[in-house]
């Protein structure tokens, strides 16, 4: 070769048109989400998950229905029960039907077709004797049948036959000898009687937890996919750093969980006056499932595997998304699982409309713990992409 | 200022225990091809990914037009083209798009895209999905990636894998161009007779070390045999009988072949690069 064309040949320096590592970022995230739009498993699987959770959520009863219908029979006796059991006219915690027959009323009790068009079911039928007043004032016994259907809880029964004898003790001139009324309740905490939360409210976050944990198996398929194809090799051969390829991993996976979980919310009106808290609750949540993605994606040799360990996430994560269905307090080790501050922050402002002050403990805990599985999944899948 | 595009000098690479490259050293300067030849697990392919900063090497010393290739990593690659051995291309998107994807990470705003694929003949397929490509167009597709960005330097692991001859003899055309332009070009095969055709000079990789580097023709003249193939009619028919050329008796013996009258032709039977590389390593090239 000529000394010319060396000469030339060094004297051109870096190339003018240098790419900028913001462009490279934009450039993968591009494409990745391109390559996402061209999936058909997950361009079926996304919107018929955002579909069916929408769908049941609308269909599912606003409302809990809190009040307790009890049958009296003979209907004489209905004054003398709400008495007894403190019931005010207009109470929607408990109404008192009356009814003519014993028959009639232990057939509604246990069948709601057995039940007179327009009429109420009674859970629980209570018949009294009719000289059950006469009775207890000479101090005979007397008996008293309760009917309570199959699905009738322990509880309710005990405190209809408390009730009755309630009832006998006043008529027999020997109320009981302590006083109290609902003033003397004395409530720690939000009063949640008569609003308490709709079932489908317990959901959303579950239903938030999935459709997140659905892209982190999206974003977990992008990146086997990127490692098994070895396109991850052709991306390290250009000017682009394992940094950039990572960033813009985290970042697809950030956008794709971030939006469909923000699809799902929206439309299931989840955003109230603590709607800043929920937001910042769901990119958390969004983050967490970008480096769970990373994770499994360096995990899974294939879609197969990558699904194997995705799975395994999922189960894990959605314990205390699941918790929320049911009332009382998590056990210590739900509330060790990563995902616990997340869903305690989303279920905190979603539905009792919590502000930072007052979940600024689950959100920082969901934040330290966005921290680890990000940096983990960072670590496990730059590893990956240097072996590759 | 350094006058060779590529330059390694005593580079070591090992894999946990197993050391792959062993202190090797060469060099290919701008307008030159470097046949890189060896069996699989020589080290080949691990020494392309030196070259591309994937890997840091041990020991020794790596550099591209002049750079540190781990220290300048970004703006180094943005003068190398590399063409793989594996087809990594993103088959969910069209031959263009492919091309524009890579064109952004090298930050080359308006590539000549439609040029670069008429290069390899790939022009009116460049809006189909690179799923339905054939093997030989997916091979084709890898080397427009490489140009992409008007490298300085390409590395192409085997070009010409699963091309047909027509399409091999194509890329052999471009990668001629980039030469005649002064790239420097490291490329490593398996077909001796693409070396041969190509490259200006032909290292021998074998076990992480380079055995030879030399032009074919001066490896040929050193390690193989200088004979001739004499073809001869008899009362029994046509026979052949190789002369060796280095012996005393050579002269003499073809003299008493021509004067038989029985000779029908005469070749010379040369060495070929793979009988070097056998007789060098002791080992073929599969």
């Amino acid at each position: 070769m000529s000394t010319r064309r060396t000469r030339e040949f060094f004297a051109r320096g870096a190339p003018t048109h240098a790419p900028s590592h913001a462009g490279i970022v934009a450039a993968i995230v591009r494409k990745d989400l391109t390559t996402f739009g061209r999936d058909r498993l997950w361009m079926i699987l996304t919107p018929l998950a955002l579909l069916m959770f929408i769908g049941i959520y609308w269909l599912m009863p606003p409302r809990v229905d809190e009040t307790l219908v009890v049958g009296v029979h003979p209907p004489a006796m209905a004054a003398a029960l709400k008495i007894a059991m403190g019931v005010d006219e207009g109470d929607p915690a408990l109404t008192v039907v009356p009814f003519e027959d014993v028959e009639a009323m232990a057939a509604a009790v246990a069948d709601a077709d057995a039940v007179p068009e327009g009429a109420e079911r009674p859970l629980v039928g209570i018949s009294l004797p009719l000289d059950l007043l006469l009775r207890a004032r000479l101090g005979q016994s007397a008996t008293a049948t309760v009917y309570v259907g199959t699905n009738v809880p322990d509880e309710v029964r005990s405190a209809m036959a408390t009730a009755v004898r309630e009832v006998a003790a006043t008529a027999a001139g020997a109320p009981l000898p302590v006083d109290w009324t609902a003033d003397d309740v004395i409530v720690l905490g939000t009063d949640r009687a008569g609003e308490q939360i709709a079932a489908r409210e317990r959901m959303r976050p579950l239903m938030a937890f999935i459709v997140l944990l659905t892209e982190s198996l999206a974003l977990a398929s992008l990146v086997s996919v990127e490692v098994t194809q070895r396109t991850a090799s052709a991306l390290l051969a250009s000017p682009a750093r394992t940094v950039d390829v990572l960033l813009a991993k985290g970042l697809v996976g950030t956008l794709l969980a971030f939006s469909q979980a923000l699809i799902l919310l929206v439309a299931t009106r989840a955003f109230g006056p603590s709607w800043p808290v929920l937001l910042v609750a769901v990119l958390l949540g969004a983050m967490m499932m970008a480096g769970i993605g990373m994770l499994t994606g360096a995990a899974g040799h294939d879609f197969i595997g990558t699904l194997f360990y995705g799975m395994g996430f999922l189960l894990v994560l959605m314990v205390p998304a699941i918790g929320e269905l049911f009332p009382g307090s998590a056990a210590a080790w739900v509330q060790a699982i990563p995902s616990y501050g997340l869903v305690e922050a989303m279920v905190g402002s979603s539905v009792y409309g919590l502000g930072f002050a007052d979940l600024a403990m689950p959100l920082l805990a969901a934040a330290g713990w966005v921290v680890v599985v990000f940096m983990l999944g960072w670590w496990a899948l730059g590893r990956k992409l240097v072996q590759t | 200022m350094a006058a060779s595009a590529i330059s390694v000098e005593g580079a070591h690479f090992s894999y946990g225990e197993r050391e792959v490259l062993k202190g090797i050293s060469f060099e290919v300067a701008p307008g030159e091809v470097l046949g890189f030849l060896g069996p699989n697990g020589a080290g080949k392919s691990t020494t392309i990914r030196l070259l591309t900063g994937q890997l840091k090497p041990s020991a020794g010393d790596v550099r591209v037009l002049g750079r540190d290739v781990h220290k300048d990593r970004s703006q180094v690659m943005g003068r190398v083209g590399v063409s793989f051995e594996e087809k990594n291309l993103y088959p969910s998107m069209s031959a263009e798009e492919n091309l524009r994807f890579f064109a952004r990470l090298y930050g080359v705003p308006q590539p000549d895209v439609r040029g670069l694929l008429a290069q390899v003949g790939l022009e009116t397929r460049a809006r189909d999905m690179v799923a339905g490509y054939s093997k030989g167009m997916r091979q084709r597709l890898m080397i427009a990636r490489a140009l992409v960005h008007d490298p300085d330097v390409l590395l192409l692991d085997e070009p010409t894998d699963g091309l047909d001859p027509v399409s091999s003899e194509a890329v052999r055309d471009v990668i001629r161009g980039r030469v005649a332009a002064g790239n420097a070009v490291l490329l490593t095969t398996h077909d001796m007779h693409e070396a041969d055709e190509l490259a200006h000079r032909v290292a021998f990789i074998n076990e992480g070390e380079i055995y030879a580097l030399d032009t074919p023709e001066s490896l040929k003249l050193a390690h193989g045999r200088r004979s001739v193939k004499v073809r001869l009619r008899d009362a029994e028919g046509v026979r052949e009988e190789a002369v060796e050329l280095d012996g005393e008796a050579a002269g003499a013996r073809i003299a008493e072949l021509m004067a038989s009258g029985e000779v029908i032709t005469i070749h010379t039977a040369e060495a070929t690069l793979e009988e070097v590389f056998i007789g060098m390593t002791g080992r073929g090239l599969a």
